[in-house]
């Protein structure tokens, strides 16, 4: 009788689970069933779910008739710049906080760790008057400079070093390392699991990212995806399937990123806020 | 302990910390102060000459009924999409914490949403809203103008919120969840305790802590609220009085009116809001969050 009602249960929550599941994949689905439609088909009364013969036009158009590959360059490079350097710069400082005790370390630390509350947009305008005065509006530079370091992964990785055994290090200390050469050699081999969850973090957060590429370029040369599929609404209107061709290339890569790396991207969230 | 002299490990410990420290100060440091500053003056040229008008700016915003509707608009936003999310969030965390087929698969697809740029989202989300054509009113069977109704915009809004939402703090419930030592169950148990009573006794208590850390980043996200403003409602839409936020006000009048003073007003009452926020919620966290 257990088992009947244990059997029940379970099946309450699958029905649940993938009526969920097909409401949150909807978008996508919509997105590329809409992209490969013609220009009618997608505004046709009443509803077609399918295109009649799929036809990639959208993709096409939204290649020729914007700077789109100028977007995709320019979200490539602006990723790369935000996700490499405040790994390293974390990285050193989150070793530092973690293990070397030195005067002002807790104060330097809450410092650093404040900024995380502060709301982005209150940056902005000083932001923008910084690069301005330094030539760079309007410029690829300005897209990733103001974002070198990261406050979050700061935090993160502080967390793991403080769980690692103290053993290790007092080996090396006693073979002669300095502090950098023990950071580098023996404590960041063992947080590499954490070091990646944090490179897809970071690269998720700059490749998505809107408002500060909407604010700093406005040339279409300039802009990333995020900002570049902002403004194909006013080229496109209300051609469809162009926007949501459009769409789609600049959802896909950070998608199929996401299939690749899921278990550690999952994981890493996952576990860090586990520790925080 | 570290045998290195105190000295030289001081030095290492200081260069180790500069780039993050610099860039700090640096970028966001100086810029808040900048924002305070900028809240109290008035410029020509976009920051070039700046006057000091004392209050000018605030007594400005506060005799402003666009301000107080923008200040609804942000928190009636807040108050609907954090408790949907947190509630959505906790079930789903909750469903899939069973021994249940599939689980890995589930995560995945809940998770979807937050890989994805908001931009594009933004883009289908307006697709499937459409009166006409649009997917949601066809299922429903209806004909509402949901981006256009001032009525129905904030919801749209709460509703793709929750969508890009819901997977990322079910991940961190989900984790809060593991978290809970099965002996606690395995002793409800032999007391008799019924599924309930363990969910409401146990669970509930226990993941205080993760509900407490998720309410706050939630929270401070919600009140920032732009992107989807941007490019679902857009700059054009009837709607926009009904949902437009302080943030999309604040780039509205900094960056499209070009008057930083205003905008810099307007953003540091958010700044002054997440701080008041932010403390009522660590004040209050002693009354209902629970630390073994």
């Amino acid at each position: 009788m257990q088992t009947a009602s244990a059997r029940k249960i379970n099946s309450i929550i699958h029905l649940i689970l993938i009526i969920s599941a097909i409401a949150m994949l909807v978008p996508f689905i919509w997105m590329v069933l809409t992209s490969l439609k013609t220009t009618t088909e997608a505004t046709q009364i009443p509803i077609r779910y399918f295109p009649d013969t799929p036809s990639l036009r959208g993709y096409t158009e939204a290649i020729r008739q914007s700077a789109f590959p100028h977007y995709y360059m320019n979200t490539i490079l602006t990723a790369i710049m935000k996700t490499v350097f405040p790994v390293i710069f974390s990285s050193m400082a989150a070793y530092a906080f973690a293990r070397l005790r030195f005067p002002g370390s807790s104060f330097l630390f809450a410092l650093i760790i404040s900024v995380m509350m502060v709301p982005n947009p209150v940056f902005y305008t000083p932001q923008y008057m910084m690069m301005s005065d330094l030539g760079l509006v309007n410029t690829v530079t300005a897209l990733w400079i103001t974002s070198l370091i990261s406050p979050f992964a700061t935090f993160l990785l502080r967390q793991f070093f403080l769980g690692i055994s103290k053993e290790l290090e007092e080996a090396s200390v006693l073979d002669g390392c300095n502090p950098f050469q023990i950071y580098w050699h023996i404590m960041l081999p063992l947080v590499k699991s954490a070091l990646v969850a944090i490179v897809i973090i970071q690269l998720q957060w700059a490749w998505n990212e809107l408002q500060w590429p909407l604010i700093i370029n406005s040339s279409p040369e300039k802009m990333t995806l995020s900002s570049g599929i902002a403004t194909l609404v006013s080229m496109f209107g209300t051609d469809y399937p162009v926007l949501m061709a459009g769409a789609f290339m600049a959802v896909v890569p950070m998608i199929v990123l996401f299939f690749i790396f899921q278990k550690q991207f999952i994981e890493g969230i996952a576990f860090s806020a586990h520790k925080g | 302990m570290i045998t290195l002299n105190s000295r030289s490990r001081y030095v290492w410990a200081y260069l180790m910390i500069t780039p993050t420290l610099l860039g700090t100060l640096i970028f966001w440091g100086w810029p808040v102060l900048q924002s305070i500053l900028l809240g109290f003056q008035r410029s020509e040229n976009f920051g070039l000459v700046n006057h000091w008008v004392g209050l000018d700016n605030y007594v400005k915003l506060f005799n402003d009924g666009e301000f107080w509707q923008n200040l609804r608009n942000t928190l009636t936003y807040v108050v609907l999409f954090v408790p949907v999310t947190l509630v959505l969030s906790t079930l789903f965390a909750v469903l899939l914490n069973t021994k249940i087929k599939g689980l890995s698969v589930y995560r995945v697809i809940f998770f979807l949403p937050q890989v994805t740029m908001p931009a594009a989202a933004a883009m289908v989300w307006v697709v499937l809203f459409a009166k006409d054509f649009g997917l949601i009113n066809h299922i429903l069977g209806t004909k509402v103008a949901w981006l256009s109704n001032p009525h129905y915009a904030m919801l749209v809004l709460v509703i793709v919120g929750v969508w890009g939402a819901i997977g990322l703090n079910m991940l961190l419930i989900l984790a809060g969840l593991q978290g809970i030592p099965k002996s606690l169950y395995e002793a409800a148990e032999i007391d008799g305790a019924k599924r309930f009573n363990k969910f409401r006794y146990i669970t509930v208590p226990m993941l205080t802590p993760t509900l407490f850390f998720t309410s706050i980043i939630l929270l401070i996200g919600a009140t920032q609220i732009f992107d989807s403003i941007y490019l679902i409602i857009g700059k054009t839409n009837v709607a926009l009085p009904a949902v437009r936020s302080l943030v999309y006000a604040y780039y509205q009048n900094t960056f499209v009116y070009f008057n930083p003073n205003y905008g810099a007003a307007i953003i540091n009452i958010l700044l002054f809001i997440n701080i008041i926020l932010t403390g009522i919620q660590f004040a209050l966290q002693k009354k209902w969050v629970i630390y073994d």
